[in-house]
């Protein structure tokens, strides 16, 4: 047991005046509560579950190879029987292509805000325990990063390590560093004054210990509304790298990639591009939809940064 | 307030050194050869060698990055390899478009984002708020770009009553450029206010409920006055500073807009030029985009630490 769990058991102090929760199991509590009860937290996680499964078992789900062409189907707009969403330029299924397009659209988008959640907490929880001079330069570092847009360090990155799965998660995730390292820090210097962790501190555990034990658990429920909000930000961010051709890899399709392949032929065919338009849309609001419960259900307050 | 403002300006600077710095490395770590690229690949590698003498590419890298920095301090951003203008023309070139759009783009945003907060904080949970919300989650949950296509298909393709492609400078008409340039603003600016409704919706509903408000209306002031002058000019405070802190996200889906639209932007030539190797143009792009970011942000900053007193100035952070 934590030093803070034993506050809140023998004192019933909620730490961080009501803005944190002292425990983990409290917070998974609350987020069974919420998903039970809120409405937003339902349609925005079942749609999230939705999409997630059809990504996960495209290769069982889908009607066809997301590769095969078929030139008798050119741009067709069959709605109805044998290609449900139509095919696009070469005769390909745009279900099958939308199916097999959600696998790496959701998985760039959770392993980029996954990449700068793990970097920017890090830097985050050093920088706000320890202070003084290590909270000088990484802060200053933070700095740097955030006066780059988002979207030149993306292009920058892509441009120097090339496309591929992993360099584009890097590359759209980077972004996310500087964020989450603010939000930790200013999380920390709260609870940094908090009498549990001197209390930590009295009986004899060391910076790591506190850090990790007592710290990082205080900080989880503001920074599990950003992952979520920062997700869904993520997927549109790779959307538009995709779109713009420095996505995973032109070939591949992914819901950018399929849009900005369907754009030329918008006047014959314009399901090519609005098909996946409304995948990313419908995804992104689920999740924000479902980022909203838990901020309230937290009691998260929005800011800016976000 | 003169030191903090001093003090704000020269860390701002550090920043932009900073900046600058890492973009010189970062672009020399960029795979491929400009005067390869230049020459085409049947280029002899003499005609290569020489071109890259030429260029000042044979020099060791801190030679290279010293010159570049006290030619940056004179303003002198360097000439294009690709095109052999200077890369502050060229930029100049395509910052019209680019401002045009972003610009018009903010003030769509801000025209939607404060009336539909104020309205949704005023009448929360009331059916008002849950129109206002539900349109700003939308707004937040479609990539611009995207909307962009949609609103092309619609207004310029089926309705025909905006041309679909390309940008005509103000200086040819308002009404032309207007026309060019509505679309791709309002493809930018729809996701931009949403998420500024809904900071402008939160930031009014902390100001309801703060003392002065209170003691306002038990004064018996006048509701609309109230909420006009007491609320929106406290409220507006955090919009304002996340407006600029959000720029960067305009700034990015200028980008991609711009795309759509066949617009000769910063945006296109960002992305042209590395495709080229163009070195010297992505530097320059790069250091004035995180240049006007920066001080844009700064600016912001100093302005309502001015106007608000409550701000201290020095101390943290």
């Amino acid at each position: 047991m934590s030093v803070s769990e034993l506050f809140k058991r023998t004192i019933g102090a909620s730490g961080g005046g009501g803005k944190t929760f002292g425990v983990r199991s409290d917070l998974l509590e609350r987020f069974g509560q919420t998903l039970s009860r809120d409405l937003r937290a339902k349609i925005g996680f079942s749609v999230v579950l939705l999409f997630g499964l059809a990504a996960v078992f495209a290769p069982m789900l889908a009607p066809y190879d997301p590769m095969a062409q078929e030139y008798g189907v050119l741009m067709a707009p069959d709605l109805t029987s044998a290609h449900p969403l139509g095919t696009d330029s070469f005769g390909r299924d745009l279900l099958a292509r939308l199916m097999f397009g959600a696998r790496i659209s959701l998985a760039v988008g959770l392993g980029a805000v996954t990449f700068g959640a793990v970097l920017g907490i890090l830097i985050g929880l050093v920088s706000g325990y320890y202070g003084g001079y290590v909270d000088d330069v990484l802060m200053r570092a933070v700095d740097v990063m955030w006066a780059f847009p988002w979207l030149l360090i993306a292009i920058m990155l892509v441009a120097i390590f090339g496309q591929g799965f992993w360099n584009v998660m890097v590359a759209v995730g980077f972004a996310y560093i500087d964020d989450f390292a603010r939000l930790a820090r200013g999380e920390v210097l709260s609870i940094r004054e908090e009498e549990y962790t001197m209390a930590a501190k009295s009986v004899g555990l060391g910076d790591r210990e506190i850090i990790f034990e007592e710290v990082f658990p205080n900080t989880v429920a503001p920074l599990i509304v950003q992952f979520t909000v920062f997700t869904a930000r993520a997927i549109l961010a790779e959307s538009t790298l995709s779109f713009l051709g420095l996505g995973v890899k032109p070939t591949t399709p992914t819901w950018g990639a399929l849009l900005g392949q369907g754009r030329g032929f918008i006047t014959q065919a314009w399901w090519i591009s609005i098909v996946p338009g409304i995948a990313i849309m419908v995804t992104v609001l689920g999740i924000n939809l479902f980022g909203d419960a838990l901020r309230d259900a937290f009691d998260v307050k929005e800011t800016g940064e976000t | 307030m003169r030191r903090y403002v001093a003090k704000r300006v020269a860390h701002a600077a550090v920043v932009i050194y900073i900046v600058a710095t890492i973009v010189f490395f970062a672009v020399r770590a960029i795979p491929g050869d400009p005067a390869r690229v230049l020459l085409g690949g049947d280029a002899s590698a003499e005609a290569i060698a020489a071109l890259r003498e030429d260029m000042g590419l044979t020099e060791p890298l801190y030679v290279q990055y010293f010159r570049w920095v006290s030619r940056i301090f004179q303003g002198d951003l360097g000439t294009s390899v690709f095109s052999d203008q200077s890369v502050l023309q060229m930029l100049m070139g395509v910052a019209e478009p680019t401002l045009s759009i972003a610009g018009l783009g903010m003030v769509i945003a801000l025209l939607i984002a404060i009336p539909a907060g104020i309205t949704s904080a005023v009448k929360r949970y009331q059916w008002e708020d849950y129109v206002a919300t539900g349109v700003s989650f939308l707004g937040i949950s479609m990539p611009g770009f995207w909307i962009g296509i949609v609103l092309l298909m619609v207004f310029a393709d089926q309705l025909g009553v905006v041309p679909a492609f390309g940008y005509v400078s103000f200086r040819q008409g308002i009404i032309p450029w207007l026309e060019h340039i509505a679309l791709p603003a309002l493809a930018v600016g729809l996701p931009y206010g949403g998420i500024l409704m809904r900071m402008t919706r939160s930031s009014m509903m902390e100001v309801l409920n703060e003392d002065y408000m209170r003691t306002a209306r038990a004064k018996g002031l006048n509701g609309r006055l109230i909420l006009f002058k007491h609320g929106l000019q406290n409220a507006l405070i955090p919009i304002v500073t996340i407006a600029g802190i959000l720029l960067g996200v305009l700034l990015g889906g200028v980008v991609a807009v711009e795309i759509v639209f066949g617009i000769q932007g910063l945006g296109r030539l960002l992305i042209a030029s590395i495709e080229r190797r163009d070195f010297p143009v992505i530097q320059g792009a790069v250091i004035v985009i995180s240049f006007v970011f920066v001080f844009m942000n700064l600016f912001v900053d100093i302005m309502y630490t001015s106007i608000n007193p409550r701000i201290k100035y020095g101390g943290g952070d």
